[in-house]
């Protein structure tokens, strides 16, 4: 059987690492999220997750904002349109990639 | 990459998005003791004779933060069980989707007990005030949560809404008792079938 590598060789690399494709997910099912809460749900340390955000805030895919809750820092982030959409063909992509196989 | 591993991205990818988004904790164990509690309170308080608003609001009023803490340490325990943050966005946000309708309800609650005292006509009032509220609260939480909730929220309201046309209609005026036995078979019966159904269908 032959398998069609361009699925494949389509896949975003940016969203492909396994910290990114996590923080990608979790910020596709909710408007927002902290620094912190991202780095409970996914257990990364700061430096980790700090690294990967930058990636994504580069990239286009993530809006950081931030600001002060209580006199503390409070940095949020959430999706940009061309982060859902990158992330909807990503998915897109892994599916064709699962059928592909199965066909 | 293959088919398999794409397949496991996919479902990581499910299970991040489900644990971003829907509040599942404890959710059998929860609805399971409101339901028994729903149930032992109605029978004790149609037994202990509880049967003016003052005693039947202050009574129920008291049960339900009974059930609130309940929930919170049932919650609590799962948290800490599972290593997780207990208070998660999902969990803020069905507490934020929960919240004003709770909080009318304990507000007319406190207004009927202590307006209308020792009287023992309109007990249908508050009953039904509190199937309807909590039907609401359910379904907004049911935004953020699995599975039937939505549902289990339309059942009081429409039961709320039968009950308020059947007072109306037929001008009744139930007695205390079952005023306590509606309280029983709404926050009883109907949480504890649907702590049921979680707890044997919950493949999560």
């Amino acid at each position: 059987m032959t398998v069609n590598p361009e699925p494949f060789l389509k896949l975003d690399r940016v969203i492909h690492e396994k910290g990114r494709m996590a923080i990608m997910s979790l910020l596709a099912a909710t408007p927002e999220l902290s620094f912190t809460e991202m780095r409970d749900a996914l257990s990364m340390t700061d430096g980790n997750i700090s690294v990967h955000l930058r990636t994504l805030q580069e990239s286009g895919y993530i809006a950081v904002t931030k600001s002060f809750q209580e006199r503390k820092p409070l940095t949020t982030c959430s999706l940009t349109e061309a982060g859902r959409k990158a992330f909807t063909e990503y998915i897109d992509l892994l599916e064709q990639i699962v059928r592909q196989t199965r066909r | 990459m293959d088919a398999d591993s794409a397949n496991e991205r996919l479902q990581v990818i499910r299970t991040l998005m489900e644990r971003s988004a829907i509040y599942r904790r404890a959710l059998a164990p929860i609805m399971t003791f409101l339901g028994i509690l729903g149930l032992l309170g109605s029978a004790a308080g149609a037994i202990l004779g509880i049967d003016s608003a003052l005693h039947f609001g202050l009574y129920w009023l008291s049960l339900s933060f009974v059930g609130l803490v309940g929930a919170f340490i049932l919650a609590r325990r799962q948290a800490i069980r599972d290593r997780e943050p207990f208070w998660s966005p999902p969990t803020k946000r069905v507490t934020q989707a929960l919240l004003p309708s709770l909080f009318v309800g304990a507000v007319i609650g406190v207004i009927f007990s202590f307006t209308l005292g020792q009287q023992t006509s309109f007990s249908w009032a508050l009953p039904v005030s509190w199937i309807l509220l909590y039907g609401c609260a359910l379904h907004a939480a049911g935004f953020f949560t699995p599975r039937g909730i939505r549902m289990l929220g339309w059942l009081f309201i429409l039961g709320g809404c039968s009950l308020t046309l059947s007072s109306i209609s037929v001008d009744a005026r139930l007695s205390f008792v079952t005023s306590h036995l509606l309280m029983g078979i709404f926050f009883g019966g109907l949480q504890l079938a649907y702590g049921i159904y979680v707890r044997f269908t919950d493949r999560s």
